[in-house]
């Protein structure tokens, strides 16, 4: 039977010899496209275009079904026409102009005009019934057997949402009828690094481009009345994308990157990680992680459970839940060595006979008068699907309040990206906290979202209004990604990196949910040395925007570094709980050229290792029957369990530092720092068991609540207890 | 890439149709036997191969050197094949003709019956999922490979092929462990 395993047949599976008729056939399709392509590119038009820009970006790439999509569709259908008509029209050489508008489309709407040699294909009469298309010219001169027929079948039922969306062919015919020569001028192919259309909306371009060029001139041709309705297309959607790029772009459109996301389950997307492992010490003595301050998992994972339904098991990301909270480690009191580690060591409730190694540290908290000044833009998602009251208008409030904490000579700037990204605000003092409350309310949701131009305006405000000594930051408000402009998430990324290095970083704030990013959201505020946190309610802003502002706005140590080398001697496996994401190479912790997370003022990193001291029955790996046992201790380090070095930079260093300090067995928890533990355990526990409980053994919700209530310690704005209602909802969701 | 085929690339994309010309020649086996991998199905497959070769004309301008040339092809025939599964599944949901068996031997169209089925089941696990394992099992790729194409992690891949394994061992439990 494992021969006939699906990987063996996968391996086995052999295609036969490609039939000679289907490769010429396919040849020639792609050289006569490759012809026009080329014919295309040749054609001298000027490359500056902001309207067919604007048009472009009227197509997102994605079929992500925004609800906002229909509305201004159908809204902006007519400028499409018209663009899209006058531009078919004025890429014609006017000589063949006339052909162009004759009733039954000649090859001269096709830019292939200046093509000399048209290729491969014979001219030859159109064989298509319908007359005033394009694109079924194209389709006529490849040969009928081009087009096989399981591919035609669906075809002009394809069309048919796209008709309904592209409005009301009789007003378009009516706008197109008075082209203005002012508007047409700039019409031409523009030069950009990628364009995004997806190949359902060429259709729908296509479409209209047609209907457009059959009505510029309504003579009375047997076509030239054609109404969208008895428009039938056929021919291979290949023909009529390549038609369209060809007159618009010389780029490929959408889905090389579009369709490789991670896993998509529900629309919300994360990236997917296996859980840290158990590691044997004598073959894997040393563990190597990136601080992480970020708490979106926290915030997402809780609207989930209020929702009644448990979180996708990729959203939980163990260590922004615990880092969600604020535990007790002392504080460092020098700005010079920002932080100090706090060790302790108490009994695991995940497994008999194991230990739980807590690592804290604490940043430096800045003193009010020592706040330096701040130029902050905010960067807002506008687009249609902003349109809900945990959206827009929770950012607008949300950036409110961030206002109140910020000082009189702080500057704040505006801007939003949508359809179009655009500047509403340049960079403002506080002073002027009206013109800047207006100008953030004024904003109203609309169109789709071309982020990455957004990006990179807010990075030109930023660097028009920067302070040399000072802050400058960019927080960005949105609930889902780019799908307009530069959708590649590396090349965001390197942007966002690059400008880093110039002093401008960036935070992400997350809305919303329904196509929430998150992946996105964590790679540009850990390669724009910033916060990730996700906004779920007004109170999530107030403890991100304000009660934590200092920290997510001051760094006071970045490419924060952990490593913990475990002794042998004492400690048989050890397991780090969460910083799956962050996880480092063991030799990138010296390399200063390593980038890692950043600490802000006040902020709190915790982290948890799970450790199965020697001799203990809990053991899960067998220990190696041919390697030596550990000499550690015969060099008097029995009484350590391992060793923490800690590596930052202060935040305008190059050059990495570097703390000490051995892990002792005996170092046990002060009573002072109890509840931290427990509770910090606690939340580790839960956060284990939303991710399936592979290692903690019989832990329950029950369990995790019990130790939880019993550490609740101050709890100011109630954090802490309504931790407890989501494990009790999680348990209710969850049935276990 | 070693060098005839950069050249050959950089050529075809300064427009000279001769080069493009062999360029494709060079590859076409290669895009067929990935798409008919994709759907184990003949006349599809020449459909998917036909439509990758207008792509490969219309994007080649856009291949940067970045990454090998094949693993840049296996992106744009994958992107193409799922185009293609996209209006298959909108359009002809009823009716996917299991057509010509290739070959013609018994034994070996029952593999291909076999093929068809395994396509239809790796579909169903999930996203992602059937292009993974054609690239590791069917195309041998690495994982770092596969990972590159799919424009995912190597650990993701790693993951998925595992969550197939484990899908498939399910599924074959529930038959009674036979095929």
């Amino acid at each position: 039977m494992n021969a006939h395993s699906f990987e063996h047949q996968l391996r086995q599976a052999t295609a036969p010899a490609p039939d000679a008729e289907a490769q010429l056939r396919s040849r020639n399709a792609a050289l006569a496209e490759f012809q026009r392509v080329h014919a295309a590119a040749n054609q001298t038009i000027s490359p500056k275009d902001t309207w067919l820009f604007r048009l472009r970006r009227l197509f997102p790439g994605t079929g992500r079904g925004r609800p906002s999509r229909n509305l201004w569709l159908g809204g902006l259908a007519t400028a499409c026409v018209v663009v899209v008509a006058v531009s078919t029209f004025f890429l014609v050489p006017p000589g063949q102009r006339q052909v162009a508008v004759r009733p039954s489309i000649d090859t001269a709407t096709i830019p292939e005009v200046n093509n000399p040699t048209p290729p491969v294909i014979q001219e030859s009469e159109p064989v298509a019934p319908t007359p005033a298309m394009p694109e079924e010219k194209t389709e006529a001169q490849q040969p009928k057997a081009v087009i096989p027929p399981e591919a035609v079948r669906g075809r002009p039922k394809a069309l048919n949402p796209h008709r309904q969306r592209t409005g009301k062919p009789a007003s378009s015919a009516e706008a197109i009828t008075t082209p203005d020569p002012s508007v047409i001028a700039p019409v031409s192919p523009p030069e950009v690094d990628e364009v995004v259309v997806g190949h359902d909306k060429v259709y729908a371009s296509a479409m209209t481009a047609s209907t457009a060029v059959a009505a510029v001139q309504p003579s009375p041709g047997p076509g030239s009345d054609v109404g969208l309705g008895e428009i039938s297309v056929t021919g291979t959607r290949a023909t009529k994308s390549s038609w369209f790029n060809r007159m618009f772009s010389r780029k490929e459109p959408q889905s090389i990157q579009q369709s490789f996301r991670s896993i998509d389950e529900g629309r919300d997307q994360f990236e997917h990680f296996e859980i840290n492992p158990v590691k044997q010490v004598s073959t894997e003595p040393v563990s190597t992680f990136s601080a992480d301050v970020d708490t979106a998992s926290y915030s997402f994972v809780r609207r989930e459970l209020n929702q009644g339904r448990l979180p996708q098991v990729d959203s939980v990301r163990v260590e922004e839940m615990i880092n969600y909270f604020d535990y007790a480690w002392p504080a460092s009191e020098s700005r010079d060595q920002p932080f100090e580690p706090t060790v302790t060591v108490s009994d695991s409730p995940w497994g008999e006979g194991k230990k739980l190694i807590h690592i804290g540290i604490k940043g430096y908290e800045l003193p009010v008068r020592q706040q330096p000044d701040i130029n902050l833009v905010l960067l807002l998602d506008v687009s249609g699907s902003m349109d809900e009251p945990d959206k827009l208008p929770l950012a607008q409030k949300s950036m409110a309040l961030l206002l109140e904490t910020l000082k009189p000579s702080d500057t704040v700037a505006i801007v939003v990206y949508a359809g179009a990204a655009g500047e509403v605000l340049p960079p403002t003092p506080i002073k002027q906290k009206e013109t800047i409350l207006q100008a953030l309310y004024s904003l109203t949701p609309g169109g789709s979202t071309a982020g990455a131009e957004g990006i990179k305006l807010a990075y030109d405000l930023a660097e028009r209004s920067f302070r040399k000594n000072g802050v400058n930051r960019i927080l960005l408000a949105t609930d889902g990604d780019f799908n307009v402009g530069i959708t590649n998430r590396n090349e965001l990324k390197g942007f966002v990196e690059r400008e880093r290095e110039k002093g401008v970083f960036l935070s992400f704030l997350g809305f919303g949910e329904g196509n929430y990013r998150d992946d996105m959201g964590q790679t540009l505020a850990q390669n724009g040395n910033g916060v990730a946190a996700y906004i779920d309610t007004l109170n999530e802003a107030k403890k991100v925007l304000v009660q934590e502002s200092t920290a997510s706005l001051f760094t006071i140590a970045k490419d924060v570094k952990f490593q913990v080398e475990f002794n042998p001697a004492t400690v048989a496996e050890y397991r780090l709980v969460g910083y799956e994401t962050r996880a480092l190479n063991r030799e990138d912790f010296n390399n200063d050229k390593v980038d890692a997370g950043d600490i802000g003022s006040g902020h709190a990193v915790t982290a948890i290792y799970e450790i199965t001291p020697v001799g203990s029955k809990a053991k899960l790996i067998d220990e190696s029957r041919y390697a030596e046992p550990a000499r550690a201790a015969a060099q008097g380090k029995a009484s350590e369990y391992g060793f923490l070095r800690i590596r930052y930079k202060l935040p305008n260093g190059f050059r990495s530092r570097l703390i000490e300090q051995p892990i002792r067995i005996d170092a046990g928890v002060p009573e002072a720092l109890r509840d931290s533990v427990e509770f910090s355990t606690a939340v580790a526990g839960f956060g284990q068991l939303l991710r399936g409980g592979k290692y903690t053994g019989t832990l329950k919700f029950d369990d995790v609540i019990r130790q939880a209530r019993g550490a609740l310690g101050d709890d100011p704005y109630g954090y802490r207890a309504e931790f407890l209602t989501l494990v009790h909802k999680a348990k209710e969701a969850g049935g276990k | 890439m070693d060098d005839p085929t950069t050249g050959l690339i950089r050529r075809a994309q300064g427009g000279d149709v001769a080069s493009f010309s062999e360029l494709l020649d060079l590859h076409y086996a290669a895009i067929y036997r990935i798409a008919w991998k994709w759907c184990g199905h003949r006349t599809n497959a020449e459909d998917i191969t036909q439509q990758s070769c207008i792509k490969l004309a219309s994007s080649l301008a856009q291949y940067r050197f970045q990454a090998a040339f094949t693993s840049w092809l296996y992106q744009l025939v994958i992107s193409c094949a799922r185009d293609w599964q996209r209006t298959q599944q909108r359009h002809d949901h009823d009716a996917l003709p299991a057509d010509d068996p290739p070959g013609g031997g018994s034994e070996r169209s029952e593999d291909y019956i076999y093929l068809v089925q395994l396509l239809d089941q790796l579909d169903d696990i999930g996203e992602g999922m059937k292009e993974t394992a054609l690239l590791v099992h069917a195309e041998g790729l690495s994982h770092a490979e596969a990972g590159q194409i799919l424009g995912v992690s190597e650990s993701t891949i790693s993951w998925r092929i595992h969550a197939i394994r484990k899908h498939m061992n399910k599924a074959e439990a529930l038959m009674g462990g036979g095929v």
